[in-house]
């Protein structure tokens, strides 16, 4: 036991007392600032009204009425909300020869100075029965505003067309005032508060953290083992310590050092989004901008299988690439023979990701129950919709069971493997080492 | 302690198309310094990895202390120093030589201090603190030695312990060994370099391609080649002493080096014949020594035979 201690001690010291550690370390925190701060910094200037003009060629009050609701956007929500647009309505026809062209050639150019705009709307009476409605303008690239456009003259259409058929304009008014969908989560029979974001960006980032420590620090026990092989300390460690405490303390302290950084990291991001509207202050943003983002809320029932699951997956990882490394003799060769395991854990990322619309379909259930796949899956689909003891408890004895399956097979070419110099061991020999081991 | 520290019996170990040893038995008994010499690839070192557990041999028994146990369950009692040196470059020395004490099992605390006092006693105090890899090849040679000894072993075993070694590197190592072979303690240590064997050892084993060729008290094999090895140094004109070493009714084998030669006489020659026949070829004579052979001509000689053997019967089986 006093030995394992010293495997690990000395795989956790190295690591934390490098240039490396402490720089990226503080580097995670700083980018996500910046993240953080950039986006709310770029709101605050586009916070500006745009200059739009309507050009009417609609008879009948359908320009006034598009021209109404645009003026009516407002940029976010509350009383002191701003509006998004500065609209003007200009009639088509007598005295406007060829009126869109003039308008388009003011539309996002720079020189134009306060003439200028950011697009023309064309409402025709075609837009009636077509329901296509033209929109010429500089921002049509930004996927958000074209939706928030399109969904303010929608309202508009709807509006005019029930107009022309003939409904009371107070009934009107009732129609088509706006919906939002206020979405509020329930887990176990009882309101989280949470919205269906906020779990959602929840699974995204567990995931993406148990991703992104198994290709940096499942890699590193792959090339700890390749660094002992390559200097020759292999045979002097091996003569005092068992493969299986070489390996089992290389995982464990590699995986520590994993585990404080990313606690590091999770607990700056959480001390960033608690004071986000005093960082927004610090930079010259409005409060209302740092609210953008919904802050995920840890249940503590998600933070221990989370922990669960993160800590079986980077086992069963890190005792995979352990072996990987003990059939190879080089970095190089070990990055390309490790090849098979990143594969699982890229597979891992995208099926999470597949299974996002249907939590608890069959697809789901059934990667729960396979170890390479559950890591991934298991925690976000419980931070989606919380599962069932028995169903979390299967997937973990499924996923411990895998464990102890792949580190003994690990155990067993490491065993062999460590010893071999010089050749990338082939396929065969590796079965032969895990048979006769 | 036992009387035999390490007993192999009949050890066999088989590589992919080749035997690396055959049949191997040897006792290497408390207190000794034993020599396991050979030639390149005879099998030194896979015989050392078997003592110490690393293989496991194909058929055959390696006994240590006389009872139970592998060399890594004893590893508390063992120091080995591998043929292949390795140290982990980025770490300093003496947090390096505590982590292998450790995994000896001492405790921290106690691999620390021990770790100074080796540190200061060859002569390298003031590098604990500084990363191995800013260490010359022959201070990292210490180090690791340092890392063999650190927890007092009954037995050492060292493979190759001498090469790559400067001249006064290779007296502190040398002293050190002695040491511990004067305080009871084993030593096991294979070499190619038959001087350093004669000088040290006790008990020697010549093995050539995986198989002992001889083995016992260095002065019990030296003594079986009786006194027929002449030794000869050379003050002048020693080119001329060739045709006589070259007479096969004289001398039967001549390891002649220049300014100094070893000789086996033949059969039926006796040393007054070949001192009258040197004075004669005008060679000038500084030593004329009838003694037992050198572990070198005996070395040569076994390993010699075993290698003209061996081809053959390799040839006879395929």
């Amino acid at each position: 036991m006093r030995k394992l201690f010293a495997v690990i001690r000395r795989e956790f010291m190295v690591r934390v007392h490098t240039r490396a550690f402490v720089i990226s370390t503080v580097l995670g925190p700083t980018l996500m600032a910046f993240l953080f701060v950039f986006p709310m910094l770029l709101e605050s200037r586009d916070r500006a009204p745009k200059r739009v003009v309507v050009l009417d060629a609609a008879s009948g009050e359908f320009g006034a009425r598009v021209t109404d609701a645009l003026a009516g956007a407002r940029r976010g929500v509350g009383p002191d909300a701003a509006p998004r647009y500065v609209v003007t309505r200009l009639a088509a026809g007598a005295g406007n020869v060829a009126p869109l062209d003039s308008l388009v050639s003011l539309t996002g150019a720079k020189d134009a100075g306060p003439e200028a705009l950011v697009g023309v709307v064309l409402v025709a009476d075609s837009v009636i029965e077509t329901g296509r409605l033209h929109y010429y303008g500089s921002n049509v690239g930004s996927l958000s505003e074209m939706g928030e456009l399109q969904r303010t003259v929608r309202q508009a259409v709807i509006g005019e067309r029930l107009a022309r058929a003939g409904v009371d304009p107070a009934v009107l008014m009732v129609a088509t005032a706006p919906v939002s969908l206020e979405t509020a989560r329930v887990s176990n029979g009882q309101v989280s508060g949470e919205t269906g974001e906020s779990s959602f960006i929840l699974a995204y980032v567990m995931s993406f953290l148990l991703y992104m420590a198994l290709l940096l620090y499942g890699t590193q026990v792959m090339g700890s083992v390749v660094e002992e092989k390559s200097n020759r300390i292999m045979e002097v460690l091996v003569s005092s310590l068992t493969p299986f405490e070489l390996m089992l303390g290389k995982v464990v302290g590699v995986g520590s050092v994993a585990l404080l950084q990313l606690g590091i990291w999770s607990g700056a991001a959480k001390l960033l989004t608690s004071q986000r509207v005093a960082i927004a202050g610090l930079f010259g943003a409005a409060p209302s901008d740092a609210v953008g983002m919904p802050i995920p809320a840890i249940s503590g029932s998600l933070l221990v299988v989370y922990l669960t699951f993160f800590v079986l997956g980077f086992f069963l990882y890190s005792a995979a690439y352990a072996a990987v490394a003990a059939t190879v003799s080089t970095q190089q060769e070990a990055q390309q023979a490790a090849m098979p395991v990143t594969l699982c854990i890229v597979a891992g990322l995208l099926l999470m990701f597949g299974l996002l619309d249907e939590p608890n379909g069959t697809l789901a259930r059934t990667m729960s129950l396979i170890p390479l796949f559950a890591p991934f899956v298991t925690p976000v689909r419980h931070s989606l919709s919380p599962l069932p003891l028995a169903e979390l408890l299967a997937s973990a004895g499924m996923t411990a069971l895998g464990v102890v399956v792949v580190a003994w097979v690990a155990g067993r070419i490491y065993r062999v493997g460590i010893l071999m110099y010089g050749k990338r061991a082939t396929i065969p020999e590796i079965f032969r080492w895990i048979r006769t081991g | 302690m036992p009387d035999i520290v390490i007993s192999l019996d009949r050890i066999t170990k088989r590589f992919a198309g080749h035997t690396a040893v055959q049949a191997l038995s040897l006792s290497v008994p408390a207190g000794a310094v034993f020599g396991l010499l050979g030639p390149n690839g005879a099998g030194k070192s896979t015989t050392i990895r078997m003592i110490m557990h690393i293989l496991e041999p194909d058929e055959g028994t390696v006994t240590l202390f006389g009872g139970p146990g592998t060399g890594r369950e004893l590893s508390a009692r063992i120091g080995f120093l591998p043929e292949e040196r390795g140290l982990y470059p980025r770490m300093e020395v003496l947090e390096q030589l505590i982590f292998l004490g450790e995994a000896k099992g001492l405790r921290r605390k106690d691999a620390r201090t021990r770790a100074l006092r080796w540190l200061d006693r060859l002569g390298l105090p003031d590098w604990g603190k500084r990363k191995v890899q800013e260490l010359s090849k022959g201070m990292q040679q210490k180090v690791q030695f340092i890392g063999t000894l650190l927890h007092d072993p009954d037995l050492v075993i060292l493979d190759e312990p001498f090469s790559g070694l400067d001249p006064v590197n290779l007296q502190v190592m040398k002293d050190v060994v002695v040491e511990i072979a004067r305080s009871g303690r084993t030593v096991l240590f294979s070499t190619h370099i038959m001087e350093q064997a004669e000088r040290m050892c006790d008990r020697i084993a010549i093995i050539a391609r995986g198989e002992k060729v001889v083995d016992g008290r260095i002065a019990d094999i030296k003594a079986e080649g009786g006194t027929r090895h002449v030794y000869l140094s050379f003050a002048h004109d020693g080119a001329k002493a060739g045709p006589v070493l070259a007479d096969r009714s004289l001398v039967a084998r001549a390891d002649d080096s220049g300014a100094t030669a070893e000789v086996e006489l033949a059969v039926g020659a006796n040393p007054d014949r070949l001192l009258r026949a040197l004075v004669d070829s005008g060679v000038g004579l500084s030593r004329f020594e009838v003694d037992e052979p050198s572990l070198q001509s005996i070395f040569i000689a076994k390993v010699g035979q075993q290698a003209a053997i061996a081809p053959a019967r390799e040839a006879a089986h395929a």
